[in-house]
């Protein structure tokens, strides 16, 4: 008999709570986590990133150990569970018949939807994760969706279309934060690249022959199925100023030292799709021309891991299929 | 309950009625259980995510809950573990899968206390006749021993390797 075991999070607290003071222009996203570091702990932070050593040995644009696992989520058309050193999140992708919006009737949709679970956080539960879902759900739709116009879109939408006008594939794709160390945003990024990756969508054929006002009948195959085409899809790469230098890849606790944080998506031929800055502190135009380009840089790296790591993943999909 | 956990794609995540009342039917069992005289003035916060619902999602969730417990060292008088069965096609089974939940039988959860040798708790739905249930009842029992074996190989295997890596 096999246990399915998800992770938990037991918390024994007292009856009253504490409230710890914090130092320095926090903006409000991470306040959600009150790290209570003492002043000795934050200096020693602090100094390693002046240094170019953060407190688990990094450089400062080094990203953790990061695993990908694809087709977690059976159920669903396409999946995938990534987890960057601490940070564990699992994106899954549900594909549904629906109609094309009138604006746009030759695109289909795609809705993304972040969940913070209250295993990551005990401040998640019920309702007190809903601003950082909200958040994280406008910024992942930014960087990978494009404007309002649809202009730019990572995701080309133009491939979801089944009959102008008419039917349309709509993308659900629900992230789901398991457990939080930092840098959600890119670690949500990469499970949606991943999961898109793995998506699978079924090939539909349309009875012919039906007039312009009608719907059409449709017959969705069981069998064959169209790999969804993530060439396009940019990865998101968070740049966290802490005093004078950025780091990529923060924990939490360097998070809370943050004094602004830059969150550029760059796809695969170097071009910038989206960009997010959140903090208190105003950064100069000089840094965040250099942080994009710095960006750019570290897309190409992020880019081709993410990229083993997801055909590795998928091979192994293969193997276990086939064995 | 995930928005990707049901085969549907659910719209809100949590609040929703039926984690509410899972929730409500975890926190009864475990406070029957856990001895929390040992740890007075203190709260015990138990979350639960379900990944993926087929079938048995309570069971899984207490048997979840128990493990976690077990792991933090929370004192508890016994390890609960829970099972599901039903009666189709005129024969009892054990641990009904979504499909054969709605396949329109009855569907009896039950919590089990192993050493106590007690029901803690026991849900049915649907109906079924009164000589059937002490059957179908007995048969989720079996399940819920048998888990109840496997966890505690699970625990022993697990306290083995923290041993090892304390160098003990």
């Amino acid at each position: 008999m096999r246990l399915q075991n998800y992770g938990f999070r037991n918390f024994v607290g007292c009856g009253f709570g504490i409230l710890l003071p914090m130092s320095g222009p926090v903006c409000l996203l991470h306040c959600r986590k009150m790290v209570g570091l003492s002043l000795g702990e934050k200096h020693f932070i602090k100094g390693g990133i002046d240094q170019n050593i953060r407190s688990d040995g990094r450089k400062r644009d080094y990203y953790r150990p990061i695993f990908v696992e694809t087709g977690v989520i059976p159920q669903a058309n396409g999946s995938a569970r990534v987890r960057m050193g601490a940070t564990e999140v699992i994106a899954s992708v549900k594909a549904e018949l629906g109609k094309p919006s009138a604006l746009h009737p030759d695109k289909g949709k795609v809705v993304i939807f972040v969940d913070c679970s209250a295993v990551a956080e005990p401040t998640f539960e019920g309702r007190g994760g809903e601003e950082l879902s909200a958040e994280l759900s406008v910024a992942l739709e930014r960087c990978l969706l494009g404007g309002t116009s649809g202009a730019g879109a990572g995701i080309d939408l133009t491939s979801l279309i089944v009959a102008e006008g008419k039917i349309c594939w709509d993308l659900y794709i629900d992230s789901l934060v398991i457990s939080s160390d930092g840098n959600l945003l890119d670690a949500l990024g990469a499970s949606i690249k991943a999961a898109l990756a793995n998506t699978a969508i079924p090939k539909v054929n349309i009875s012919a022959a039906a007039s312009a006002d009608e719907q059409p009948e449709v017959d969705i195959s069981d069998e064959e199925f169209l790999q969804f085409d993530t060439s396009a899809v940019p990865v998101i790469i968070t740049l966290t100023q802490v005093g004078r230098h950025y780091i990529v890849d923060a924990t939490s606790e360097e998070e809370s030292h943050m004094s602004s944080a830059v969150s550029i998506s760059v796809n695969r031929k170097g071009h910038v799709c989206g960009l997010t800055k959140r903090g208190g502190e105003g950064l100069d135009p000089s840094v965040v021309s250099d942080m994009i380009s710095v960006a750019q840089h570290l897309s190409e790296l992020l880019m081709s891991r993410l990229d083993s790591e997801i055909s590795a993943a998928e091979a192994e999909i293969g193997d276990d299929e086939e064995s | 309950m995930a928005n990707f956990s049901t085969g549907d794609r659910k719209r809100k995540p949590k609040g929703d009625r039926r984690s509410t009342e899972i929730s409500l039917v975890i926190r009864q069992t475990m406070e029957a259980c856990i001895l929390t005289h040992l740890m007075p003035r203190s709260q015990i916060d138990i979350y639960v995510q379900v990944l993926q619902a087929d079938g048995g999602t309570r069971s899984a969730c207490i048997n979840a809950a128990t493990l976690a417990l077990a792991d933090a060292g929370i004192p508890m008088r016994d390890l609960v573990t829970s099972c599901s069965s039903g009666y189709l096609n005129s024969t009892p089974l054990l641990d009904l899968n979504y499909l054969e939940d709605s396949a329109g039988g009855p569907d009896v959860t039950v919590g089990f206390l192993p050493k106590l040798d007690r029901v803690t708790l026991l849900q049915m739905d649907a109906k079924l006749p009164v000589d059937i249930v002490e059957n179908v009842m007995q048969l989720a029992i079996e399940g819920c021993k048998a888990i109840a074996t496997y966890i505690r190989e699970v625990l022993l295997e697990n306290t083995k390797q923290l041993e090892y890596r304390r160098g003990l």
